[in-house]
């Protein structure tokens, strides 16, 4: 059988290879090779989907590397990793299309995105605690890049805070590691192994907890460790925003999934209500700061504070739930909100960078009566705003929907957490209104619609969020046989 | 078959937006399927049948349609409605720009209304539920370009969406009390579980129904076109509050059913007043609007949801017929103000016979539709326990109809007749007559209503003739209110609809964009603080774990060195690969923290910053190598 896993992770890493072999090539080829290897892996991505995935890991490949140590290249998928993997390599093909008009050292920015699509998915489809951390960090050092880079005005401040923050973040994540390694017996660094017979009890299982937490948190991110993810957003350009934002939050959220839940579960079982506590904050911090924004990009931005917040609760639902059905359906729920989220906020982002490549402004008050101008920017933007509001028929309502009845069957209290999709409706509306009602002040009735390379990556991502929105099963019966198997 | 009652209208909404032609002919082909549809779903209905079909959602909780007598009946209501007012809006948009996105809207509208009428999981109402939200607010905002309609359409969907979380923590409690999301089902509820949902659901209904003292979005809500007022108010989003708590009623408990009764009574009222004060006849009809959906509610307080029922079937007809009435008056005069619509009876006879019988029939005169079925909404008043509550607001409401009723009619008859040709005026006819003539005989279908559905319609000679003395002592006082005007200090505060405090905007959306404000103002601060703790903080940990002699951190320590001390043996063989990647980070981290040095003075010290970076950066490079001196403590 073809390591179609092993080829669909190292097919981008390869194209950053080619780039780098070829000093001097055009910026038009060098998109062209991004756009051919994204394009592959993406392939590579749905060969993987189609194969499925059953309760457990699948699609193994396994390499040995240092045996002594219980360290191996293994990769393979389940039910939670599958989805993110299809997610990844689509958010990664369209930033590539949508970047094809980066002329500046554009060799140097497509093979940076070309690593850190391996890096992305190499996260979700580490099957060695190993492999997994070098695989974290490394997106780390392509994102850094690609902010101080090809980001805004303020971009080096930027890239430095998300650098010193999120290297630091990671650092307990080592620990833990270290601490699962020692822990088990024989010692592994295999996270099948780890996940099978959690290593850790008592103290030792709470103390790695907490440090995951920490490293997760400041990715994912959860307040009040998240201050660096507006001014990263808002200095990123806006393919890196989309990558960030869709991505490589979920690397965080996928963590603590993949290594709090399943590896320290009674420890997470234990803080589920500090955990859960903490999120439902962050979800209505996130909604309410975004309210009180005018730049686009800073609201969309602190929306994703609040959408996670909510995946977070969900999280800790599974986490603490005796009923395993509330546990499940809030599981469900929160996998489904990553791969909603990144589409979703994906799509945003990409219509606000549009939206700044026209009007290089980004301020609500600069704005008003586009919709007349740009029609068909105006209505993909109101279509996506209305998705990450939650509105039912697209991608984020089945989510939160689920996360939400789930919390109420085990913390009524979390349910205060609702309050967040009225704040969020408001400051959409407020957006949209602001924007695009009313009459176009003289000086936008220039601007152009939509070209091709922009509906070409914008369209994809619509079309999915409104199929994840109908047909939610299509993702949520793959999630569902694998986290049915996860909780008691 | 039934699905195509959905399905009909889905589909023109899909090809009117692909074909972008013909937009009304495809409108009304889809309400056409559908209308026929739900009238095969009623007929199979009434002869016993009943159905249901399972959709594919999300796992567990999988989407349900089911077709029984009350669903059937109000999925025919609906299609009719929407039959009609798109063959009015056939000719009510003739020369207006936008044809296909207003005629994909309502057709878009009347399909998810359908849904929620035939819902028969609370997945499938809640989502259809918010999903006549956003038609709505893409509706109400068709003229974007003019000033106030994108606020007024905003303000729609946010008032309702506020109260619709009534709605999500009410399903989550059913979901959860029953183990299951199907509607019939979960009604079995009982304890306090039933009434904590039972007062969330009327928080809901109350929100899209327009009821106190939420009732002020839906006057705002007159900037959209006619037509879409006409649907909003008879059969789709101010009908789903009254819908909801018609099929929910055998949830609820008696604590649920008072506060409806009351909450109804006290809206009936005050909106009846806020009607009588109008300058503006679609204001007018707006707030009569929410004063009947308060009788609607009264009836449900009052144990008689058949009675609810049915006065939202005649109140459908009656309300279409008003709305598309003065939708002719407003192509004639361009405005809906009473001051330019002085007079406009006289020149369009025709059109106002038909709004003065669907008026009369509104205040309650017998042989119309109105009589019969604000009688039932009386007689379960008379019949309830808490009749000594509800029959005031109920006859009050009833006297207040005849008030604003008679003085709209006089101030359309007062005055010189005359306008502009009305264009479209067939298409308008054709839509407006059966209307009218619904309106006036839907008394008849009071009788084969109550039969399907298997209950009684309450009825009462003394609650008959005292809401007939109402009706007719309001008529002779609002005919005789001198120039329409209402007397002293009321007035200002009725005309702008007793918006307590500041309404919507001062309660709810202030306070909430102060607390943004506030919260925005602490996220920057703590932005400052923290990424100046992590600054500080570091060197600190480093010095402890330099300090500490024993446990995982010292072995983790001595990684870390072992790392660089790795990481330095290769620096200086090997120029390029990883190292030489570090090394240019490095370098990189300390122009970076040089510049930020100078935008931040203090904030990050470079030696700090080189030192942590690069050290943990080849911690995080070199894990192998760190595994290596791990496993060997």
């Amino acid at each position: 059988m073809l390591p179609i896993v092993s080829i669909t992770l190292f097919l981008p890493l390869l194209g950053a290879a080619v780039l780098v072999a070829l000093p001097g090539v055009s910026a038009r080829i060098a998109h062209a090779i991004g756009v051919s290897f994204s394009g592959l892996a993406l392939l590579g991505a749905f060969w993987m989907w189609a194969r499925g995935a059953g309760e457990g890991f699948s699609q193994i490949e396994e390499v040995e590397w240092i045996p002594s140590l219980g360290a191996a290249y293994r990769v393979g998928v389940d039910g939670i990793s599958l989805p993110l993997v299809l997610m990844t390599a689509i958010l990664f093909f369209v930033s590539m299309v949508f970047s094809a008009g980066v002329r500046e050292r554009a060799r140097s920015y497509v093979a940076l995105f070309l690593l850190l699509e391996t890096a992305s998915i190499g996260v979700f489809v580490a099957l060695d605690a190993i492999l997994f951390y070098v695989f974290f960090e490394v997106t780390l050092v392509g994102m850094y890049f690609i902010i101080a880079g090809w980001g805004y005005e303020d971009r080096q401040r930027a890239a430095l805070t998300f650098f010193i923050y999120t290297l630091l973040g990671s650092l307990p994540l080592l620990l833990a590691i270290l601490a699962l390694y020692l822990g088990s017996d024989p010692n592994t660094f295999d996270m099948r192994e780890l996940i099978a017979s959690p290593p850790l009890t008592g103290l030792a299982a709470t103390l790695a907890l907490i440090a995951m937490l920490v490293t997760f948190f400041v990715k994912i991110p959860v307040i009040p460790v998240h201050t660096w993810l507006p001014a990263a957003h808002v200095e990123a350009p806006t393919a890196g925003s989309v990558i960030l934002a869709g991505v490589l939050l979920k690397l965080g959220t996928y963590g603590l999934v993949r290594f709090a839940l399943q590896m320290t579960p009674d420890a997470f079982r234990a803080l589920a209500p500090i955990v859960a506590g903490v999120a439902v904050v962050s979800a209505l911090y996130g909604a309410f700061v975004a309210l009180a924004q005018t730049d686009l990009k800073r609201m969309v931005a602190y929306t994703s504070v609040n959408h996670m917040g909510y995946l977070v609760l969900g999280v800790a639902v599974a986490a603490a739930a005796a009923d395993p059905n509330a546990g499940v359906l809030a599981l469900d729920g929160a996998v489904l909100q990553m791969v909603a989220h990144g589409f979703v906020t994906g799509a945003l982002f990409l219509l606000v960078g549009m939206l700044q490549d026209r009007a290089h402004t980004r301020e609500m008050g600069d704005f008003s009566g586009l919709l007349r101008i740009v029609p068909a920017l105006g209505w993909a933007f109101v279509l996506a705003a209305f998705a990450s509001l939650g509105l039912p028929g697209l991608a984020h309502f089945p989510a939160e929907f689920q996360i939400f009845l789930g919390a109420l069957g085990v913390y009524p209290a979390a349910v205060i957490a609702v309050l967040g999709i009225a704040v969020t409706a408001g400051l959409y509306l407020r957006a949209i209104q602001a924007v695009f009602l009313g009459e176009a002040r003289d000086e936008w009735t220039g601007l152009k619609d939509l070209g091709t390379r922009e509906l070409l990556s914008l369209v994809p991502l619509l079309a999915l969020t409104v199929l994840l929105g109908v047909a939610p099963f299509l993702v949520l019966d793959v999630v569902h046989a694998t986290t049915q198997g996860i909780l008691p | 078959m039934t699905c195509l009652a959905i399905l009909g209208p889905l589909a023109a909404a899909a090809a009117i937006l692909i074909l972008r032609r013909g937009a009304a002919a495809l409108a009304l082909l889809g309400a056409g399927v559908g209308l026929v549809a739900a009238l095969a779903t009623l007929a199979r209905v009434a002869s016993g049948e009943r159905y249901s079909a399972v959709l594919p959602g999300l796992p567990e909780l999988p989407l349900r349609l089911v077709a029984e007598p009350l669903t059937a009946v109000l999925a025919v209501a609906v299609a009719i409605a929407s039959a009609l007012i798109l063959t009015y809006a056939a000719g009510y948009m003739r020369g207006e720009r936008g044809g296909p996105r207003f005629f994909a809207g309502m057709s878009f509208f009347v399909a998810a209304m359908q849904a929620l009428v035939f819902a028969g999981d609370w997945v499938l109402l809640l989502a259809s539920w918010e999903l006549i939200g956003l038609s709505s607010y893409l509706l109400i905002g068709f003229w974007y370009r003019r000033p106030g309609v994108g606020s007024a359409a905003t303000r729609a969907f946010l008032y309702t969406r506020t109260a619709d979380l009534g709605l999500y923590v009410a399903v989550f409690v059913l979901i959860w009390q029953a183990g299951t999301s199907e509607i019939s089902r979960t009604l079995e509820t009982g304890g306090t579980a039933a009434v904590v949902a039972g007062l969330l659901l009327l928080v809901a209904a109350a929100g899209k129904s327009a009821q106190a003292p939420l009732y002020g979005w839906l006057q705002d809500a007159m900037v959209g076109p006619t037509p879409v007022s006409a649907l909003l108010h008879s059969a789709t989003l101010v009908a789903a509050g009254a819908i909801l708590l018609i099929r929910a009623f055998p949830l609820l408990p008696e604590e649920a059913l008072l506060v409806a009764g009351l909450l109804g009574g006290i809206t009936a009222v005050i909106t009846g007043v806020i009607a009588v004060a109008q300058g503006d006849l679609k204001r007018l009809l707006a707030a009569s609007t929410s004063s009947q959906y308060g009788l609607m509610l009264l009836a449900v307080g009052a144990g008689s949801p058949v009675a609810a029922l049915f006065h939202l079937v005649a109140h459908a007809a009656m309300k279409s017929s008003l709305f598309l009435g003065a939708g002719v008056f407003q192509s004639a005069r361009g405005s809906t103000a009473f001051g330019d619509l002085a007079g406009v009876g006289r020149g369009h006879r025709l059109t106002f016979a038909g709004f003065t019988v669907a008026g009369l029939a509104l205040a309650g005169l017998p042989p119309l539709s109105g009589f019969f079925s604000k009688d039932a909404v009386l007689a379960a008043a008379f019949e309830s326990e808490r009749a000594w509550l509800l029959v005031p607001p109920a006859l009050l409401a009833t006297a207040l109809t005849g008030v604003y009723v008679a003085r709209a009619l006089r101030l359309l008859w007062r005055g010189e007749g005359g306008g502009a040709p009305v264009s479209g005026a067939w298409w308008m006819g054709g839509g407006l007559t059966p209307f009218v003539v619904l309106a006036a005989s839907l008394g008849l279908a009071g009788e084969p209503l109550a039969r399907l559905l298997g209950a009684e319609i309450p009825q009462d000679l003394l609650s008959a003739i005292l809401g007939l003395a109402a009706a007719l002592l309001g008529l002779s006082f609002g005919w005789t209110l001198s120039g329409g005007r209402m007397p002293g200090p009321l007035l200002t505060s009725a005309e702008r609809g007793f918006r307590i405090g500041s309404g919507f905007y001062g309660l709810v959306a202030r306070p909430a964009l102060a607390l943004a404000a506030a919260l925005d103002l602490l996220d920057r601060g703590l932005h400052g603080k923290i990424t100046t703790a992590v600054g500080r903080g570091a060197p600190s940990a480093a010095h402890l774990v330099d300090l500490s002699d024993r446990g995982l951190h010292r072995a983790v320590f001595g990684v870390g060195r072992a790392s660089l001390e790795v990481a330095r043996a290769t620096r200086v063989s090997d120029e390029s690969g990883i190292d030489g990647a570090i090394r240019a980070l490095v370098r990189g981290t300390r122009r970076l923290g040089g510049q930020a040095r100078e935008l931040q003075t203090g904030l990050i010290h470079r030696e700090l910053l080189i030192a942590v970076a690069a050290g943990a950066l080849v911690l995080a490079a070199l894990a192998v190598g760190a595994i290596g001196a791990g496993g060997g403590l």
